[in-house]
């Protein structure tokens, strides 16, 4: 039976989580700052629709209410995309762990 | 390494590795396809529009207006109908989120563990109060850019977060 190697596994656990956190923050980075120049965008076309009059009284607090909601859902979708991120390392982690285990022991245990 | 030290670490690793863990939704194709048809009928719409409209062409619009926000609506209750496991862990993301500066969202009232279902339900009032101010006094200028980069802010959030549910596979 092989014997179990700490730090040959810790590099295995480190090599995993890289693996999942730099693909999957890209997309986070890439996807925080399209929405971060979009919702600046917007509050451009709401400032100039109610200074040109195209924003007229019926909706320019709706266009308010929705500046304040869009940021909040921004966060809220974040939130839930850093869920993934962490479930993500989470298994990577969890699969690395029990190759090793397999190998040492000699057994075929299966993820559960 | 000594036997006892060799036990040990397998006993704990065993501990850390109980088991895989699963903390948002699973990705649903039909989610995502209905999102992309969702997407070009919205973006077909406000193409329609070009620089403005008034409100004696409406009617030309109803049928897209109505189509559009069945479709939304209907998207919104698939999104809502998925089992969300460890929704605790969501809540726990977003105690991170906050400590890091990003928004205040533990006293969101409308924080859920379904981001994208509130997306689209976003897309859809603003579609709908779009409608609204079609029919009423037609639109232009920086009042249709605001409704049509505001759908596109609500999509984006929807999309990215159900693509981002294929996990390894994005």
């Amino acid at each position: 039976m092989p014997a179990l190697d700490p730090q040959a596994l810790v590099i295995a656990l480190q090599a995993a989580a890289t693996n999942v956190v730099k693909t999957d923050v890209s997309v986070l980075q890439g996807f925080s700052q399209q929405q971060l120049n979009a919702i600046a965008q917007q509050s451009a076309f709401v400032a100039g629709g109610i200074a040109d009059g195209s924003i007229a009284d019926d909706t320019r607090d709706y266009f308010l209410n929705s500046l304040v909601e869009m940021a909040k859902s921004f966060a809220n979708i974040l939130a839930g995309l850093a869920a993934v991120v962490i479930e993500q390392v989470w298994n990577a982690l969890v699969g690395v762990i029990w190759d090793t285990i397999n190998q040492v022991t000699g057994l075929a245990l299966v993820v559960p | 390494m000594k036997t006892p030290a060799r036990k040990i670490l397998l006993a704990a690793l065993l501990l850390v590795a109980a088991c895989t863990t699963q903390l948002a939704p699973a990705y649903d194709q039909a989610i995502v396809s209905g999102l992309a048809s969702a997407n070009q009928d919205v973006q077909t719409l406000f193409a329609s529009l070009g620089t403005g409209v008034g409100k004696e062409t409406y009617g030309t619009r109803v049928e897209s207006y109505t189509h559009i926000i069945g479709e939304l609506n209907a998207l919104e209750i698939q999104a809502k109908s998925r089992p969300v496991p460890g929704s605790d862990s969501l809540a726990e993301a977003n105690k991170v989120l906050s400590a890091n500066g990003i928004g205040q969202l533990t006293n969101d009232p409308q924080f859920t563990s379904f981001p994208s279902a509130r997306a689209i339900h976003d897309i859809s009032v603003t579609i709908s109060t779009m409608r609204d101010a079609d029919q009423g006094s037609g639109i232009h200028g920086d009042e249709l850019k605001a409704f049509q980069n505001q759908a596109s802010i609500f999509l984006t959030q929807a999309i990215t977060y159900e693509n981002f549910l294929k996990r390894g596979e994005k």
